[in-house]
């Protein structure tokens, strides 16, 4: 087609601007606006390609044979009646990837297939290639191990005392093997202001252990090309970290490895990590030079877990008597399960990530990770901070009770504004009282809270999370983020970046960007995400950081593009290249205007072929304290949130019914308000069913110790949308001069405040304190019950 | 896997004559759950119903409902006459599963699995239900409510396939049906129970509370003396009598027996 055919076609179709003089700069800006998702017409007519959906030529199917025991020594293992088994291809044990791998290059103590020891109920010991799935499955019933049984471990109190049978090995003399990390941290002098509070709060905490249930279970297919290059398409979160344990793990150049991450069905933080079934299909795809794909079954993902960890927390709050903290001291043990994954973060994270949005005086917290022989722990949405947040903001809801003070104004009274936390993390925005101020206006608080009939009650609950970390999980001094975007003569503008779109919508955002700084309309966007051969490297979806660090790498890029179109446009049409503007499939100059792919086509006759890449890295300086562990949970930016949730208990059954949840969300500039309200409402529910349904657990005594208890999506309760309770998403944009346009994170944050809200919520419905979770009938029938007996003597007596 | 596919109801009763061991499949539904891990059931022999056209129909008569042996949930629900009559049919069908799982499972299935926590059993034994039961012995007739004899212990022999379940409509004063799930969809009944009340007096009809759905007769005596008991407490203690209820996953023995009891006392007082 002569470009000039093009052009007309593109003129007739593109949205008519307007008079260009006539619209005011927000108008043309596409930010802001409700968008649609640039994968939701594929998602949602089943189109999209997911990891399972891949088949190749010639593909094997693999399975992994877990262990029974939840703690033994693998003595021998016989492969030879699996192998001989027809359609059998392979078989491999740990003996064939003996380097031990992890995320956290400090605490590499996984093995892709168990090499000496078994530490869970499920870890991988053995895999299998063969023909199909029902071969596979046969020759794991034929693999003979012998084991050598020891005493598990099962609670985190048994695992602080040294004992014999280490879960793993003391990595210095003397010390206990079982203690993945301990994190002492003090601000101020803790003791001393406490002693000085006018009143202080108590109480003993317990978060219950919950998974992530993403629909799209864990599934991951190799192939070793012609050339020699391995090939691994993964349903994971984390492409570039995957590569370089691959490579490591396999002994391979890490050039020779590519990973993909297709279309993924759901994570939050579950896949984050390498898993052994990525492992075992790379090698397994080596060794038959075949394609092999591994899919978990529902069962394998409650095993593989990763969850948020069970923890003990105890905190004391001394304050003044007009409600100012004085003084936070918590301890925590944390309950690892069998590996550390990200457990060294974990334990940091619980302390770190408490001290805003509150000017605290003084913070001290000890977090104690141990093992223990269960399914390991690691990050899940909000990240090691959403159980000490339910410890803290009920001791904040104690505090307001004893000092007779309403709880948002306590709240109110203790606002951190900006600057430096307690523990020196630098907040250059917070709109955490606008969040307070939305939630008590729409919830009605004024009028309702404390005034509702008995079994109805209100409750609040505050927070911050960050939008990255300022340290990658390996030290380097690369960039964190980077993109590369191309323009294409046709109008056509593809974004490549190494973003995991997980569901979030990280290729939607990217493509917003490229629109508002380009002028094309989104369906002129490609975006290329995740591929490890042809995106630019970014580290992946966790810690929030996607939108923020990818997002400026593609604001960057686009920039250096935007500037030279506009120049040639002003050079052609005779203005300052300062009146020029791209919007909405145009070139905007003065009164006149052209589609946008004539621009880009006075641009490239210009200056040669259209490209550009942009990168982000975090700032270093002056953003953290110089204190050992001051860098760990620092970020360009945090995102701030408020909760108010509306119960009602039955006090028969015991029955908490979340009617309504008003969550109100900073966000900094909200990029598409429709996917942070998404993002927000799931972060809600996500809370909602942690608090009063979900729990992860494995059973206890001989011989079923270790199994789970519920390894099914019908017995491990998360809701339906029969369940879920009314919700209102009020967003809150305190733009961040850090952040893309001021954007700050939307997809953990608002999580935090779930769980103490609802149960501040049951206290205001019955008077009651439940401080362990979760709030099951059962449970809250069992405190009532208790609270009626307590009552009763002093009834009696008075 | 062994499938036998008979064409009609006559030639099932051979084929299980042959082979008593043949298990009858119809939906598929409580199969499926346990198939990844029931190894034993790989070898077994499957008698599928899905043929035998004249097993599917359900008919009104002029003194009952009869649902067919492949009577589907949905069949019922899909019936307006359903909700007019026997609304606890409905509203116990509305509990199954999913939707897909009300399309395919059957209430003959739902008696024959014999599970303590069926949400379908209930609500038959509340109104009476018989179960028509065929072999090529004959035809029998038994009372759901004295159909069960322990946990998946049931009155059905191997050559034995049911034939039909007749519902008896009655004049009823009240009837109720309640679930308590872990939530409010696609979950299993923590405490189920069916009640009903007619000139013969009350059903009340307990399920995940026992090794079997049961009628509790202790609680009908209470009810049916005084029309309603007279504080939950009454309630409680009767209704310990009839059941026998335990700590599992899903809850525990202390807390099912209480909201029973709260259930019961506030829901037909």
């Amino acid at each position: 087609m002569h470009p000039e055919e093009l052009l007309r076609k593109q003129a007739e179709t593109a949205p008519d601007p307007g008079a260009a003089e006539a619209l005011a700069p927000h108008d043309l800006s596409r930010l802001g606006r409700r968008s649609r998702r640039v994968d939701g017409h594929r998602k949602s007519t089943g189109s999209e390609i997911y990891t399972d959906d891949i088949v190749l030529p010639g593909m094997l199917h693999g399975k992994i044979l877990r262990s029974p025991h939840p703690h033994a020594r693998i003595v021998a293992i016989d492969t030879s009646d699996a192998e001989a088994i027809p359609g059998v291809q392979s078989v491999i044990t740990g003996r064939d990837m003996p380097l031990a791998y992890g995320i956290i290059p400090w605490t590499r103590d996984e093995h892709a297939l168990a090499f000496d020891k078994v530490r869970f109920v499920g870890d991988a010991v053995a895999a299998v290639a063969a023909v199909d799935e029902d071969t596979a499955n046969e020759a794991l019933t034929r693999i003979r191990v012998e084991y050598e049984i020891l005493p598990p471990l099962f609670e985190p109190e048994e695992a602080l005392e040294a004992s014999g049978n280490p879960i793993h090995e003391a990595k210095k003399e003397g010390r206990n093997g079982n203690i993945t990390k301990h994190v002492h941290l003090e601000f101020g002098d803790v003791d001393e202001a406490m002693a000085g509070s006018d009143v202080t709060v108590e109480g003993e905490y317990y978060f219950h252990g919950t998974t992530h249930t993403p629909i799209e279970p864990h599934c991951a297919v190799a192939r070793r090309n012609v050339n020699g290059l391995l090939e691994v398409w993964s349903s994971t979160q984390v492409p570039h970290y995957l590569q370089r344990e691959l490579a490591r793990v396999l002994d391979l150049d890490v050039a020779e490895v590519r990973v993909v991450q297709p279309a993924v069905g759901g994570a939050f933080g579950g896949k984050s990590e390498p898993f052994d079934l990525e492992f075992a299909v790379a090698l397994l795809a080596m060794r038959t030079g075949r394609p092999v794909k591994i899919l978990y079954t529902r069962e394998e993902l409650f095993y593989s877990h990763r969850g948020r960890h069970p923890m003990d927390m105890s905190y004391r709050v001394g304050a003044t008597a007009d409600g100012r903290i004085r003084a936070v001291d918590g301890k925590l043990l944390l309950d690892g399960g069998a590996y550390a994954s990200f457990g060294l973060v974990t334990a940091y994270y619980s302390g770190q990530l408490l001290m805003a949005p509150y000017d605290v005086e003084t913070y001290r917290f000890d977090a104690t990770r141990v093992y223990t022989n269960k399914p390991p722990c690691g990050p899940k949405r909000g990240h090691g901070s959403v159980q000490p947040r339910f410890g803290f903001e009920v001791s904040l809801d104690k505090l307001a009770e004893k000092l007779g003070i309403d709880p948002i104004e306590l709240r109110r009274r203790n606002f951190m504004g900006l600057g430096r936390t307690v523990n020196e993390f630098r907040v250059q925005s917070n709109g955490f009282m606008e969040c307070l101020d939305k939630v008590e206006h729409a919830s009605d608080w004024k009028n309702r809270y404390g005034r509702l009939p008995r079994g109805h009650g209100l409750g609040v609950a505050g927070s911050c999370y960050i939008s990255g970390t300022n340290y990658p999980i390996y030290p380097n001094d690369m960039p964190q983020a980077s993109a590369q975007v191309q323009i294409e003569r046709s109008g056509r503008v593809t974004v490549l970046h190494g973003a995991s779109e997980i569901g979030q919508g990280s290729d939607s955002t990217m493509a917003y960007i490229a629109c508002e700084e380009l002028g094309v309309p989104v369906e002129y966007v490609r975006v290329v995400s995740a591929d490890t051969d042809l995106t630019p490297v970014d580290l992946g979806a966790y810690s929030s950081r996607e939108t923020l660090m990818v997002g400026n790498a593609v604001m960057m890029a686009c920039r250096e593009l935007g500037t030279k179109v506009r120049a040639s446009v002003a050079t052609a049409t005779g203005v300052g290249a300062e009146q020029v503007r791209l919007a909405n499939g145009w070139a905007l100059a003065g009164g006149e205007r052209m589609p946008i792919a004539r621009a880009f086509m006075l641009a490239e006759a210009e200056h040669g072929t259209l490209g550009a890449v942009g990168h982000y890295n975090t700032p270093k300086e002056g953003v953290h304290g110089d204190y050992r562990g001051g860098t760990i949970g620092a970020s360009p930016a945090y995102s701030f949130t408020a909760h108010v949730a509306e119960v009602e208990v039955d006090e028969h059954t015991g029955f908490v019914n979340v009617r309504k949840i008003w969550v109100a969300h900073d966000c900094g500039r909200a990029l598409n308000p429709m996917l942070v309200e998404g993002q927000m409402e799931g972060s809600a529910y996500m809370g909602f069913a942690e608090a009063v349904m979900e729990h992860q657990r494995v059973k206890r005594g001989t011989p079923e110790g270790g199994l789970h208890d519920a390894p099914s999506l019908l017995d491990y309760r998360i809701p339906t949308s029969l369940d879920c309770p009314e919700f209102i998403p009020l967003i809150v944009e305190a733009n961040d001069p850090e952040g893309p346009y001021g954007a700050k994170e939307a997809g953990e944050g608002p999580l935090h405040p779930s769980l103490p809200a609802i149960a501040n919520a049951i206290f205001d419905a019955v008077g009651v304190r439940i401080d362990r979770l979760p709030f099951t009938p059962d449970r809250v029938w069992r405190a009532l019950q208790a609270a009626r007996a307590d009552a009763a003597p002093e009834s009696e007596s008075g | 896997m062994n499938v036998l596919r008979p064409g009609s109801v006559r030639e099932a009763l051979g084929m299980l004559a042959d082979e008593p061991t043949a298990i009858p499949l119809a939906g598929g539904t409580d199969l499926l759950v346990h198939w990844p891990a029931n190894h034993a059931g790989r070898d077994a022999t499957y008698l599928d119903l899905g043929r035998p056209g004249e097993l599917r129909a359900h008919h009104w008569t002029d003194k009952a409902l009869v649902l067919g042996g492949t009577t589907t949930y949905w069949d019922v629900i899909r019936d307006p006459r359903s909700a007019r009559d026997l609304p606890l049919l409905v509203d116990a069908a509305r509990q199954v599963g999913s939707v897909q799982i009300q399309a395919r499972g059957t209430w003959a299935g739902n008696i024959a699995n014999g599970s303590p926590a069926a949400d379908g059993v209930p609500v038959l034994m509340a109104y009476d239900a018989v179960v028509v039961v065929q072999s090529e012995r004959g035809v029998e007739e038994i009372l759901l409510s004295e159909f069960y004899l322990g946990y998946k212990d049931m009155r059905l022999a191997g050559d034995q396939l049911i034939r039909e379940i007749r519902v008896p409509l009655a004049a009823r004063t009240g009837q109720r049906f309640e679930k308590v799930g872990s939530r409010r969809a696609q979950a299993i009944a923590k405490v189920g129970l069916a009640t009903s009340h007619s000139e013969d007096g009350w059903r009340v009809v307990a399920a995940s509370l026992a090794p079997t759905v049961r009628r509790c007769p202790s609680v009908e005596a209470l009810f049916d003396s005084d029309g309603a008991a007279g504080s939950v407490e009454d309630v409680e203690a009767a209704l310990a009598a009839d059941v026998s209820p335990i700590d599992d996953i899903r809850s525990t023995a202390e807390y099912r027996l209480r909201v029973a009891a709260r259930l019961l006392f506030f829901g037909n007082a």
